[in-house]
């Protein structure tokens, strides 16, 4: 009868109805949770026989734009890879100090010239002496200090992306928990649409861990891969691993092969077993994961490198002296003597030669490495890009050193020996002509303080020389920023910053070292190595220290000022994308209200409907 | 940026009007302190040139510092010199009068060169602070020795006057003739020579004679000359003239006169009977000039080159002395030691130019030089004529007392007026004096730079009070208006109208 089934229909219309108001309230409920995607109902109609038609409710619909919402997720990530970055960019900008302030690193320097100055017009003076040695130690201290906070901030990359991989298999294990749960039923009522929520906002977050890939699937289940491919959640979620260090260090830093490694890798161990070395496979582009990763193992080790380069520099402009090849002829060959006696772990010795067949000249740079698992030198290792770099173990004395060079440039012509004692000889090849030697000079440095020359150590590595000495885990520069300091020797007896020898004791008014110190550091220009990210390996940067500070400070700045540019970008594009996204998706207080009215309306009609009926059915008995 | 997850809709809002906030903050922030920013990357393009501006800036502030500095001890040194000019007119002024010799010897040019001497040595240890400027590159150290020390010596190191009285002897020698020999080979002839080759004691220069009938032969070495009259006799009015130089390069001459008085005046000679008298009283005659030569001439003049040879120290070249006992038969000097003469210069010695021991950077490549050594010529000179004045002592009842005196003023007051060609006070005034023109030089235009530099620094780095202000007012405004109408975005919904 049709009447029956009329009410029947009403009544999956006020079933409806309820549905609808239920959702309402949901979403009304659920206007400021995290995640929730506003809910509607899918009607449909249903068909019964020749004149029934009822409602229902098919399925719940989440209103998702996914076009908008992989936007988001790439943009996500981009924007926590771009905040994450500013922040570590602008602390460490801290590290610099403020501009022109006492405390600048600047400033440090430019008091040091300036003691250095009044020094070179006093040199006589107690105080002008005590002035030069305490701003040389406020210097020192300041790198020792700027040092210890670069490895500071790395040591908090390390820690954040030991955070961040928690974080990470925590949204990873609840995707694929989800996933399984999804499995189970494939329905799209109001629970699978909660959990689909919940399972996108796990995406989220680890969306701005790293940069994934989410594929959907059959059966509302995703898979998420990184971009590069590797499967991270399936049904099974892969675990990342990551080992931190406990104290950072400058020495300690990220290399593919195991054994050197000194910081945490990240790996990725499958559910089905099989390691991934993510940052060997350089799988995570973005997201935090990657900016911990930037930071941790190129800008904040460039950093480094730069005051190590700074330090470095300053250590070796003073200490270093030139001692010059005596000229000698041996027959009808030519060429030079060497006293090696004092070259040190690190120093080396200029040969320049004229290949007479092509008419070019030719630089050899002989480098004393004692540590042997530094060998094989590259012709890098200086920063003259046009020098080649041959390295000599000292272990077996000079005459070794002379039949290693012959074995290494026999194609030269040029013949080292030994004549006596420490000395080489560097002879050309005599009548035949075909190559001259034109110059030998060694790069020695100084170890005493009253050594008869203007040099002197006036910074130390901690208590030893610096050299330069070159060893497999990269050499005596690295990390040098944290260890300078000034000669205790020196602050033991202020007048070495004078007397720079005992017989004839220099006069107290000579002028001659304080002018050296202040003109190697303000003046004298020096080849900086490109490690600090300031010039090329073809072109090093070349200047002075005051203009290689200049360039560190700009450098930085710059990069740090790029930074929060990109951040600021990322951001507006992020928010407008989420702008987009909560137009579509979030819940809108005034839409629920006005589809309340609706649903009570139509709440109101289908009572109508229903009492209609009964009247009708009333009638109906009556009869 | 706290993320809190997709869909939270006022988390937007409300992360909006927190950025205007922050900007607002870093507005006042920068009135407040006047800068644009407290971090190299708020500095913008140019933080790199702010920073090389500020190394200008501070190795500005060095130079000034030195300029001050320098000037300071330019100044002093100045003072100094102008005082040492002064005591050189003085001194030389003080020659020119003849002076009675008093009680103990002295004259009164003497007295007041003795006074003269101790300010000198103490104008020479001039100190800036703690620093000497006078001692070259040992700054530390007095320049000279004390005046009781330099005249007198210092327990078995000799002074002044012992090294006078050793010059004395030695150029003098035994017979008080200047170390010559006066004899008579045969009896009609009169030689004179030099005692032995040495520096001492007055040197034959030449003798130029016109006696009728002499012959002249010169001998040597040790150098000498023979004139003998064995032809005959002179007529009267013939001269003969021996020259001599002195231990001080001054030369002085004897001339004798043939003469047929039976009382032959000083530097007369009484032509005899036969010519072996002549030739016995031109013998006499000569002895007696060269024994008067001798006390007062050669003795003046052996203290001023006892004086020289005293004070001329420099590196390498210690004080000389005579190489003796006996002194009066010395042929040599010898080279005084730190143990038996007082080196008066106890400053740096060296051959390079005095100025050169004290430089100061004035600018980036301008450097001034103004070092002093107290042994530079110029200075040396005052000090060792002065002393070689205050050093000689006469005696009242000594008749040559007053030609000597006389023979010493003349010699002092030559020397002060300084030879042409060397070194005067006044050069090293005159050099001094460069130096403070380009420092004040290079001041003037420090302060010009400085204030360019921190001009371009203060547009790099500072602000504008205005700009900021009423980018604050701007800001504010438009914060205000923000707030209100999310406030109304907030109580406009649908909900409070059902």
């Amino acid at each position: 009868m049709s009447l029956t089934q009329a009410l029947a229909t009403a009544v999956s219309g006020l079933r409806v109805n309820q549905a609808g108001l239920s959702l309402v309230a949901a979403n009304v409920a659920n206007a400021d949770t995290p995640g929730y995607v506003r809910k509607t109902p899918i009607q449909v109609t249903i068909a019964a026989g020749d004149l029934g038609v009822g409602v229902r409710v098919a399925a719940i619909n989440r209103q998702l734009d996914q076009y908008i919402q992989r936007q988001l997720r790439v943009e996500s990530s981009g924007a926590s890879y771009a905040g994450l970055r500013a922040q570590f960019y602008d602390r460490l900008q801290n590290v610099y100090g403020v501009p022109g302030s006492a405390s600048s690193f600047e400033s440090a320097f430019n008091d040091f010239k300036t003691a250095l100055q009044a020094l070179s017009t006093s040199p006589d003076s107690t105080s002008a002496r005590a002035g030069v040695l305490s701003s040389a130690t406020v210097l020192t201290q300041q790198l020792n200090s700027m040092s210890a906070d670069i490895q500071g901030l790395r040591g908090d990359a390390e820690f954040g992306l030991a955070d961040a991989v928690t974080r990470a298999n925590d949204a990873m294990q609840r995707i694929a928990q989800i996933n399984r749960q999804l499995g189970t039923a494939d329905a799209s009522d109001a629970t699978t649409a909660s959990l689909q929520d919940q399972r996108d906002q796990c995406i989220d977050q680890l969306a701005q861990l790293m940069d994934i890939k989410v594929v959907r699937g059959d059966h509302n289940q995703v898979t998420v891969f990184t971009s590069s491919g590797i499967q991270l959640v399936g049904i099974e979620a892969a675990q990342l691993s990551f080992d931190p260090q406990g104290t950072m260090t400058a020495t300690a830093q990220w290399n593919a092969n195991p054994a050197q490694r000194t910081v945490g890798t990240l790996v990725l161990k499958g559910p089905n077993g099989g390691d991934i070395d993510l940052i060997a496979n350089r799988s995570i582009h973005s997201g935090e994961i990657a900016a911990y990763l930037e930071m941790r193992d190129q800008v904040l080790v460039e950093a480094q490198a730069q005051l190590d380069e700074i330090a470095a520099t300053m250590a070796r402009a003073l200490s270093d002296r030139t001692l010059a090849g005596t000229p000698v002829t041996v027959g009808t060959q030519a060429g030079f003597d060497i006293d090696l006696a004092s070259l040190l772990n690190g120093n080396s010795v200029r040969v320049t030669y004229t290949d007479n067949l092509t008419s070019t000249q030719h630089v050899l740079t002989l480098v004393r490495v004692d540590d042997p698992a530094a060998l094989p030198l590259p012709d890098t290792a200086t920063t003259d890009p046009n020098d080649r770099v041959i390295d000599l173990d000292f272990s077996g004395g000079i005459a070794s050193v002379a039949s290693q060079l012959n074995a290494a440039l026999m194609q030269t012509s040029l013949q080292f020996s030994n004549p006596a004692g420490t000395t080489l000889r560097i002879l050309d090849d005599g009548a035949a002509s075909a190559v001259d030697v034109n110059a030998v000079a060694a790069s020695i440095t100084s170890t005493a303080l009253a050594g008869g020359s203007a040099e002197l150590p006036f910074f130390l590595d901690a208590s030893t020389p610096y050299t330069g000495a070159i060893t497999s885990i990269g050499g005596q520069s690295v990390g040098f920023a944290g260890r300078i300091a000034v000669n205790a020797g020196l602050l033991a007896d202020p007048s070495k910053l004078v007397v720079f020898q005992t017989s004839p004791l220099t006069p107290a008014g000579d002028a001659t070292r304080p002018n050296f110190i202040y003109d190697q550091l303000a003046n004298a220009t020096f080849d900086f190595s490109p490690v600090s990210g300031i010039g090329a390996t073809t072109a090093p940067f070349r200047g002075s220290l005051p203009q290689m500070i200049r360039q560190v400070i700009s450098h930085q700045g710059d990069a740090a000022h790029a930074a929060a540019n990109l951040k600021e970008g990322q951001d507006v594009v992020f928010n407008s994308l989420r702008q987009r996204f909560n137009n579509t998706s979030s819940v809108n207080v005034d839409e629920e209200m006005a589809n309340l009215l609706n649903l009570q309306n139509a709440y109101a009609a289908n009572a109508r409907v229903m009492s209609t009926i009964k009247e009708m059915l009333d009638t109906l008995l009556k009869m | 940026m706290s993320i809190s997850g997709i869909g939270s809709q006022t988390s937007l809002i409300v992360q909006s009007l927190v950025d205007t906030r922050r900007q607002l903050d870093d507005l006042q922030r920068q009135l407040g302190t006047g800068k644009k920013a407290d971090t190299y990357a708020g500095l913008g393009l140019d933080r790199g040139l702010a920073v090389g501006l500020r190394a200008h800036v501070a190795s500005l502030g060095g130079f000034d510092n030195a300029i001050t500095n320098v000037g300071v001890r330019i100044n002093l040194a100045q003072v100094a010199l102008g005082r040492i000019s002064d005591i050189t007119h003085q001194i030389k002024a003080a020659t020119l009068q003849p002076g009675a010799i008093d009680s103990n010897g002295s004259t009164n040019a003497q007295l007041n060169a003795y006074l003269e001497l101790g300010e000198l040595l103490g104008l020479l240890n001039t100190q800036a602070g703690d620093r000497y400027l006078f001692s070259g590159r040992s700054t530390d150290q007095p320049a000279v020795e004390t005046l009781d020390h330099v005249m007198n010596g210092d327990g078995a190191r000799a002074g002044l006057k012992q090294i006078t009285a050793e010059r004395k002897q030695a150029d003098l020698g035994a017979n008080g003739l200047g170390r010559l020999l006066i004899t008579a080979p045969t009896p009609f002839s009169v030689r004179l020579r030099e005692d032995v080759v040495s520096p001492f004691g007055l040197k034959l220069a030449g003798v130029t004679s016109n006696l009728a009938n002499a012959t002249v032969t010169p001998s040597g070495p040790p150098t000498g000359t023979t004139v003998d009259l064995t032809a005959g006799n002179p007529n009267d009015g013939d001269t003969i003239e021996y020259r001599f130089t002195l231990p001080d390069g001054s030369t002085e001459s004897i001339t004798l006169t043939a003469t047929t008085s039976a009382n032959p005046g000083p530097n007369q000679f009484a032509i005899g009977a036969t010519s072996d008298l002549t030739a016995g009283n031109l013998l006499t005659a000569l002895t007696a000039a060269v024994g008067k030569l001798a006390a007062t001439s050669l003795t003046a003049a052996s203290a001023v080159a006892a004086a020289g040879d005293f004070f001329n120290v420099d590196a390498g070249q210690p004080p000389q002395r005579v190489a003796a006992p006996p002194f009066d038969t010395a042929t040599a000097f010898v080279a005084g030691t730190p143990a038996d003469t007082v080196t008066w210069y106890t400053g740096e010695m060296g051959a390079d130019p005095a100025r050169a021991t004290a430089t100061a950077s004035v600018d980036t490549s301008i450097t001034v030089s103004y070092g002093l050594r107290a042994n530079e010529q110029g200075l040396r000179w005052v000090v060792q004529n002065v002393a070689a004045l205050a050093a000689m002592t006469f005696s009242q009842s000594d008749p040559n007392a007053a030609e000597r005196s006389a023979a010493l003023n003349q010699r002092i007051g030559t020397a002060l007026a300084v030879p042409a060609g060397t070194q005067k006070v006044e050069d090293i005034e005159g050099e001094l004096a460069g130096a403070q023109t380009t420092l004040s030089a290079a001041s003037d235009r420090h302060r010009q730079t400085k204030a360019t530099l921190s001009d371009m620094l203060e547009q790099i780095e500072g602000i504008s009070n205005e700009e900021v202000a009423s980018t604050i007012l701007a800001m504010q405004t438009r914060l205000q208006a923000s707030l209100q109408t999310t406030a109304l975005l907030f109580q406009t919904s649908l909900v409070r109208y059902l």
